[in-house]
């Protein structure tokens, strides 16, 4: 360190060691996850060749955990892009080591979101005729369903995810390629389009990045809306809801920022980071959990009181489902995981630590995983005729391939740490305050080299 | 093209220095270089003027234009009516419109910038990579 700084040299190889040496947590993480992949890729393949039947799905119930976890990853997807954009536009200082943690998991959250609506289809090799072009079947698709806002608003948040995701990493992808040699050298150096640092560069970098951050917003937000719409355009029990919409968001927010701290806490430990993710971020963190942990009970009670108040008798039996029948212990669990335990937890400081935010962290993405099968399942039983009643009860598909998503998660994460530098590494140097002679950088000696594969 | 001179600094005050220096002599800012591993927010360098931002717009605005036509017109050529509602669903089609409008912002901008910033071009100076990732503020003006 000096001048309170630490050294050019420090912050390279400290960000640039889990690409060369990930260390055996990385390995370890790397298998496990694997295997609960491979275990799911089973599964799936079971499903296609005997078809939907093995799943527990029946008539009435044509969604369940393929729609849980669509929503449930949908939603997770809002803990990166959204969060780093809304930190960027109002300019918070800490974001710096945060952001890229945050917006791979948004590309890595929809990718696996987006997936279940094409499994779901059967028959997932005909996907494309989702896709509007011109052809000779004579298909379309229906711009009046909320399925096709679906496919048109989680395309267009993913690829603009992708791209506010790849913007800032340019420069670190070209400092990647001044840093290694051979094949690796050549793709870091394709990836960073000849990015050379002028200060042209930088200054279009950063104007990009903000005109991104302020279009990415509104593109975040209505993503999960269009998702709640897909319920709330229907006339079914506890769906038909005009404020689902900010609901879903609430929610997805809540489970986003849950899954971020989680995230960082993992990246933390595993790559030994512990000067650049500091427990301000996690006490940040900890306080957007705690607001959206009281905006998600709001929500939730202000759902509920209007259902109960309205005692229209559809409502009152999905209602009574969840209050006080069969999903009775799924209900309460939810809100014991989304509230009675964050909430008073991330409120007191003394336990607002990393350990303390991680708990809460890990409560709220269960708790939110439940709730998104609450919403969905329970409907689907009770339908307005009651002749038409059923139940509903998951196979071991469904259940492998719900584990294969947080395998198939955390394995992309872990491969993505592997590649890319997981913060921000030009963005991180620019936080810091300057030396006494207004020095950006202090050279010492000459940085890590990356290795080439 | 003449070869730039190249100086190479360690800190941040010695390249500024350097800057005024060249000012002082005439040197005009389009024939000054200066690069480094993090944005330097030089007030001394002026810089031409962006229009990433108009562009984000014009592209937003190609963007609905698309989405306009693909609902409206597709639509109208299908002729499907579902849930009662008009073949030309304003409410419905709203929405599909909003997204490709940002998509057309998203993408323009993307393109724009990578226009402004002369990426995919030649570097302007050549053999200083290594310096610049290891945080020296490399100066190049050609004369």
């Amino acid at each position: 360190m000096s001048n309170g700084r630490p050294t050019n040299h420090k912050i390279n190889a400290d960000l640039l060691r889990p690409l060369n040496k990930p260390g055996p947590g990385w390995y370890v993480t790397v298998v496990v996850s694997g295997l609960v992949v491979a275990v799911a890729a089973v599964a799936l393949g079971y499903q296609f060749s005997r078809g939907l039947g093995v799943w527990g799905i029946n008539r009435p119930v044509f969604w369940a955990l393929d729609i849980t976890n669509f929503v449930f990853w949908i939603g997770i997807s809002h803990a990166g892009t959204l969060i780093s954009a809304i930190l960027r536009v109002t300019g918070a200082e800490w974001r710096r080591p945060v952001t890229r943690c945050a917006e791979a998991i948004t590309v890595f959250a929809l990718m696996i979101g987006a997936l279940f609506p094409i499994i779901h289809l059967g028959r997932p090799q005909f996907f494309y005729w989702l896709v509007p072009y011109p052809n000779e079947r004579g298909l379309w698709p229906n711009f009046r369903s909320p399925l096709a806002w679906d496919f048109f608003a989680i395309n267009t948040y993913l690829l603009g995810s992708i791209i506010y995701l790849y913007l800032p990493l340019i420069p670190d992808l070209a400092l990647l390629r001044d840093k290694s040699r051979g094949l690796l050298r050549r793709i870091y150096g394709t990836l960073s389009l000849g990015w050379r640092g002028t200060q042209l560069q930088w200054d279009r970098l950063e104007r990009a990045v903000r005109v991104m951050a302020v279009v990415i917003i509104p593109v975040a937000v209505s993503v999960h809306t269009i998702v709640s719409w897909d319920f709330a355009m229907t006339i079914r029990p506890m769906w038909h809801s005009t404020m689902f919409g900010p609901y879903f968001v609430a929610g997805a927010i809540f489970s986003g920022i849950a899954a971020l701290i989680l995230a960082m806490a993992v990246i933390r430990r595993v790559f030994h980071l512990e000067e650049y993710l500091r427990p301000i971020h996690f006490n940040n963190l900890g306080l957007l959990l705690l607001t959206m942990s009281l905006i998600w009970f709001y929500f939730t009670f202000g759902e509920y009181l209007t259902s109960w108040y309205g005692n229209e008798p559809g409502e009152m039996a999905v209602f009574n489902s969840k209050i006080s029948g069969v999903y009775a212990p799924l209900f309460w669990g939810t809100v014991v995981c989304c509230f009675a335990i964050p909430a008073p937890l991330l409120a007191i400081k003394r336990f607002r630590t990393i350990k303390g935010t991680m708990i809460a962290s890990v409560l709220v993405v269960i708790g939110m995983w439940f709730e998104r099968f609450l919403i969905i399942v329970p409907t689907l039983t009770q339908p307005k005729m009651t002749f038409n009643w059923g139940n509903y009860a998951p196979t071991w598909v469904e259940l492998a391939l719900t584990a294969g998503t947080f395998g198939y998660f955390v394995l992309l994460y872990s491969i993505f740490t592997r590649l890319f530098p997981i913060i921000a590494i030009w963005e991180y140097k620019e936080g810091l305050p300057l030396g006494e002679h207004g020095e950006p950088t202090i050279v010492g000696t000459p940085d890590v080299e990356y290795e080439s594969a | 093209m003449p070869e730039p001179q190249i100086s190479v600094f360690d800190t941040r005050y010695e390249a500024v220095e350097a800057l005024h220096e060249l000012q002082r002599q005439g040197v005009s800012d389009s024939a000054i270089t200066v690069m480094s591993s993090e944005p330097l927010h030089l007030e001394t360098l002026a810089l031409p003027k962006t229009r990433i931002s108009g562009f984000a717009i014009i592209g937003g605005l190609l963007g609905a234009a698309f989405a306009i036509v693909l609902t409206v017109w597709t639509s109208r050529r299908v002729g499907l009516v579902t849930g009662g509602m008009p073949i030309v669903s304003w409410w419905a089609f709203g929405i599909i419109i909003f997204e490709l409008t940002a998509l057309g912002a998203i993408l323009v901008t993307l393109g724009r910038m990578i226009m402004e910033a002369r990426l995919l071009r030649r570097p302007p100076v050549i053999g200083q990579d290594e310096a610049i990732a290891n945080g020296k503020i490399v100066v190049a003006v050609r004369r």
